[in-house]
């Protein structure tokens, strides 16, 4: 156990690719955590996706030791925290467990707006930001300008930032001395009752589920019958320990440190982060503040393509859950597609992460509706009902009023791109609330619309300032608006999967486009496909997909039965990709059409 | 227990004098100056020819009767007579007396205009052969050209000729469409042509653009599916107009007795030895086994270095491509098939098909009628199938 006087836990705030994980792992070499060989690169993102996106979902910490030149050992827990704007909630946990936060700036490419949003968080909840100028290393590294963004945007001395590279490892011990030097050593007192924040939870195989701790106050030991406060359910800890990165048993952790813990808890909703642990003896102690039940604010339909894999999809979905307990679904029976489950993810990267899991780790071939907010309907009995997805609109007849969420955007863009991001913001019915010109770019603030936010915006941001504009969000409240709902036919079908809430001035031009992209989406057919948009009984946009004229091979001897075999199979494959509605084989990436629209 | 179907014999020469750019067959070009290495090579063709008909006969009591021998290639008509003599003397022996020279028996050789020397025609019928194949592919110069054909059309007309006068009564016109920069007129043009000369068989098809030729990294212009379609659809009233039955996809015949055997037997799923440089085989045995499939080297220069020592190397076709193999075929016949004959040709019970069958009869892409009661049923594909047989087929995958 070391002296509290001896630990500095910490985080570090980076926006995507600006280097956190080279970092974290050039801290594990200097203070000899692995060997080389043991050092794999990049060990803190371990799913797959996660290293190939080079983000990381699930918070990991590692326990270093570090020798200090003022001739002392220090116990440095460094806690990481996911990098999106989608896991706000386990980034300001992760923050929570903390007293201190590297703010990693890529020396080149200037402050991001996702960092902005994080730093605020650690701020607010009184962290000691060290900035740090990553990326030295690049001919393009600006430090002096950087450092001016930093103190212009985020309001913090930057005078002192440390100068480093994570790739060539200029400036890593520095780093470590600043942390040891400014990070106040956590307090807590360790003879009080237990008071634990879970900072987060996953599942293992073999273990059951694993929770990360920082220990606020008192002692945790193997042995201990625990509860979370939330839940109030008494488990027994098996096992307590560090990361160092390997896991390693202590048999306890005191306040002030940071380790995991293993308490034979099933379910991952069994020890929900941000939750507190204290002893089942001492229901009493108070919770931590900042605990939240996580709501889902983005919602899509999931279907597999063939009705025949809808129990090995719930089997994944139950497995993912056991590790994610954002994601939330229920069984949704649509006509055109089947039956599958409504899905509520934390915002579309978040969807796009878990759609993907399914179908590489659990090769489920799924069909993904387009994502929807949650209305408000005012309903005319004076009831407010909230409509996670377009096809259970209740008849306009019955609704007094409809409210969409609306979010506060905040974007930092370069000078050059701010125009065109403006006329984005517009265009997605967005209301400025603030412009202000810091160093080499331009922070903006808008009022917008959630569901103009969830389809495509942060692509068409992306776009726009040639990927340079960077974007954090909040719900804000909700507003009443015009909306209605459009819906696309196919051969004179509604297809109730195709359903979009639109705002009522945006659904001609939307309908249009979105049938025009269909039109491109959908393969021809042996007969015509007629596409048509509409609201209510109103068709305001039909293309057609004109019919095939004719399929099939001129020859065909003895010694071409293996080829032709071959091109019958090519041929399957593409249509295994493809629903069936009504006649018509629909692909995929059609019923994210509205997606790939400009409108 | 799978019944011996009838067995045929391709013979495969996999030489051209010039690659054509639409070509995906197993053809090599030679040097203008190297000869041939005709000797060696039918040498090499009675080996395999050994070879495979013994793994045909295998457990059989007494030989296997070969109903038809098509010499394809490649320009088969490069070879002289005497190579084919020697080879289908070869082969006789292991038939009963007669067997070269009877009435049932057709031998259909291929033949490129260019490479047919007038002479030739009268020693290939005296050698045996009494079908010829000729590569006319179109009757327009430019076509010819644009299709790498070293013939030209007066060429052409002069092959034909020379092959009836020589004696063939049976013929086959292969005859494209669907080509560069084709009109409708221009195809129309081409089948004129062709009837013309009486042929008591035409091999009508639209150029298809395979992989791994010229045509397919760099593409000719192509006429559009809306032209394809009108070509096909007026060739094919303009050939009913004269009498030719359309018996196959491809394939036309005036009279019935002029269709042919040979190709016949692919398409009912019949056996085939395939002897000859890059040449597949398909073998039903006498053990009830699943029919298996032979192919040789495709490398003429590989095919000769093994040839002193063949040993007949077969693979059973997986029992879950049976179905699909036989539909493959069987449905590009205006015949198609009954409920016994795709029992006794697959050896797998109807009721594997049955299902998919009626749907795609429900689509108006299949036909069936009982009116030989049910074991008799006969399933067909309708005009509407056979305009997209790859969708039909797509179901049995």
């Amino acid at each position: 156990m070391t002296d509290l006087s001896h630990i500095r836990n910490f985080s570090i705030i980076a926006h995507i690719d600006h280097g956190k994980s080279t970092l974290a792992d050039r801290f594990i070499q200097h203070c000899g955590g692995l060997t080389q060989r043991e050092m794999a690169e990049q060990i803190l993102d371990n799913l797959d996706i996660e290293r190939e996106r080079g983000i990381t979902i699930k918070a990991q910490s590692v326990t270093l030791y570090f020798d200090s030149k003022d001739g002392r050992r220090y116990q440095l827990n460094f806690i990481d925290t996911p990098g999106h704007v989608d896991f706000t909630y386990e980034v300001s946990r992760s923050l929570a467990a903390c007293e201190g936060a590297l703010l990693v700036v890529d020396a080149g490419q200037g402050v991001e707006a996702q960092s902005v949003a994080t730093c605020y968080t650690a701020i607010e909840q009184g962290l000691e930001v060290l900035p740090v100028l990553n990326k030295m290393d690049l001919p393009q590294a600006e430090p002096e300008r950087v450092k001016t963004e930093i103190e212009e945007i985020i309001g913090i001395d930057a005078t002192d930032a440390v100068c480093a590279s994570a790739k060539s490892g200029l400036g890593i011990e520095d780093i470590l001395e600043e942390i040891v030097a400014k990070v106040p050593a956590p307090v807590g007192d360790r003879d009080a009752k237990l008071q634990a924040l879970i900072i987060d939870s996953w599942f293992d195989n073999y273990l059951g589920v694993v929770s990360l701790v920082r220990v606020v106050a008192g002692r945790l030991k193997k042995g201990d019958k625990i509860i979370a406060k939330s839940l109030g359910k008494a488990h027994v800890v098996d096992s307590v320990g560090v990361f160092t990165p390997k896991r390693t048993e202590t048999q306890s952790l005191a306040a002030g440190e940071v380790g995991f813990i293993v308490a034979g808890i099933k379910e991952i909703l069994g020890a929900p982060v941000g939750d507190t642990l204290t002893l089942a003896s001492t229901p009493e102690v108070e919770a931590l503040a900042g605990f939240k039940r996580i709501k889902p604010q983005v919602y899509a339909g999931l279907f597999p393509v063939s009705s025949d894999d809808f129990e090995a999809f719930r089997d994944a979905l139950s497995k993912l859950t056991l590790n994610d307990s954002s994601l939330q679904y229920e069984p949704e029976n649509s006509d055109a597609l089947g039956f599958g489950f409504r899905c509520g993810f934390l915002g579309m990267l978040h969807m796009e992460i878990i759609q993907e899991r399914l179908e590489r780790e659990y090769d489920l071939s799924l069909i993904t509706t387009a994502p929807t907010v949650v209305y408000e309907v005012l309903m005319s009995n004076g009831d407010i009902v909230l409509v996670d997805s377009p096809s259970r609109l209740p008849p306009v007849a019955s609704i007094e009023e409809m409210r969409e969420p609306i979010v506060l955007a905040n974007i930092l863009v370069p000078h050059e791109h701010l125009g065109s991001v403006i006329t984005l913001c517009v265009q997605k019915r967005g209301v400025q609330r603030d412009m202000q010109f810091v160093g080499k770019q331009v922070s903006l603030s808008y009022e917008l619309p959630m569901n103009e936010v969830v389809l495509d915006f942060f692509d068409r941001l992306k776009s726009v300032s040639r990927g340079y504009a960077s974007l954090d969000y909040q719900f804000l409240r909700f507003d009443k608006a015009s909306l209605v709902r459009l819906d696309v036919m196919i051969n004179g079908d509604r297809v109730d999967a195709l359903a979009l809430i639109v705002h009522r001035d945006h659904a001609l031009g939307k309908g249009r486009a979105l049938v025009e992209k269909m039109k491109e989406l959908i393969p021809r057919q042996l007969y015509d496909v007629a596409i048509q948009a509409a609201i209510g009984g109103q068709i305001i946009s039909r293309q057609t997909v004109k019919a095939l004229r004719k399929n099939v091979t001129a020859k065909c001897y003895g010694g071409d039965i293996t080829r032709k075999k071959k091109l019958l199979e090519k041929q399957k494959a593409g249509k295994k990709r493809m629903k069936q509605v009504g006649n018509v084989e629909v692909p995929q990436e059609a019923f994210l059409a509205v997606l790939k629209v400009d409108s | 227990m799978l019944a011996q179907p009838p067995l045929s014999l391709y013979v495969h020469i996999p030489w051209c004098v010039k690659k054509c750019p639409y070509c995906d067959f197993n053809s090599h070009e030679f040097g203008a100056r190297s000869e041939l290495p005709q000797t060696d090579y039918v040498a090499a063709l009675c080996r395999d020819f050994d070879s495979d008909y013994a793994l045909a006969c295998e457990g059989s009591s007494g030989g296997r009767a070969i109903h038809s021998v098509f010499i394809g290639g490649g320009t088969p008509s490069l070879f002289e007579a005497r190579a084919f003599d020697d080879l289908l003397q070869y082969i006789a022996k292991t038939q009963t007396p007669g067997w070269l020279h009877s009435q049932e028996l057709e031998i259909t050789l291929e033949a490129n205009p260019g490479t047919l020397e007038a002479g030739r025609f009268a020693e290939f019928r005296a050698a045996g052969i009494n079908r010829l194949s000729i590569g006319v592919q179109s009757f327009a110069d430019a076509q010819l050209k644009k299709l790498g054909r070293i013939h030209d059309s007066t060429q052409a007309r002069r092959a034909i000729e020379s092959a009836r006068s020589a004696g063939f009564d049976n013929f086959n016109l292969d005859l494209m469409h669907g080509l560069p920069e084709q009109t409708l007129a221009a195809a129309m043009a081409d089948i004129e042509a062709a009837l013309s000369f009486e042929p008591p068989h035409l091999s009508w098809y639209q150029l298809t653009i395979e992989p791994n030729t010229v045509f397919f990294s760099k593409p000719p212009p192509l006429p559009k599916e809306s032209l394809l379609t009108s070509v096909q659809d007026a060739g094919h009233a303009l050939l009913a107009a004269n009498g030719f039955e359309q018996y196959e996809v491809s394939a036309y015949a005036r009279d019935s007795q002029r269709q042919s055997r040979h190709n016949l037997n692919y398409w009912q799923f019949g056996d085939y030895l395939g002897i000859g440089a890059g040449a597949h085989g398909k073998l039903t045995l006498a053990d009830g086994g699943l029919p298996r499939r032979t192919r040789k080297q495709r490398q003429p220069e590989n095919y000769l270095r093994a040839a002193p020592a063949f040993t007949a190397q077969s693979s059973p076709i997986p029992e879950e491509d049976i179905a699909l193999e036989y539909l493959l075929n069987t449905l590009r016949t205006r015949k198609g098939f009954t409920r016994d004959q795709f029992e006794a040709r697959t050896g797998q019970p109807y009721s594997t098909i049955e299902g998919r069958v009626a749907s795609l009869i429900d689509r108006g892409l299949l036909s069936d009628s009982r009116a030989a009661g049910a074991a008799g049923t006969t399933v067909t594909t309708t005009e509407r199938g056979f305009r997209f047989l790859n969708t039909v087929l797509e179901e049995f995958v």
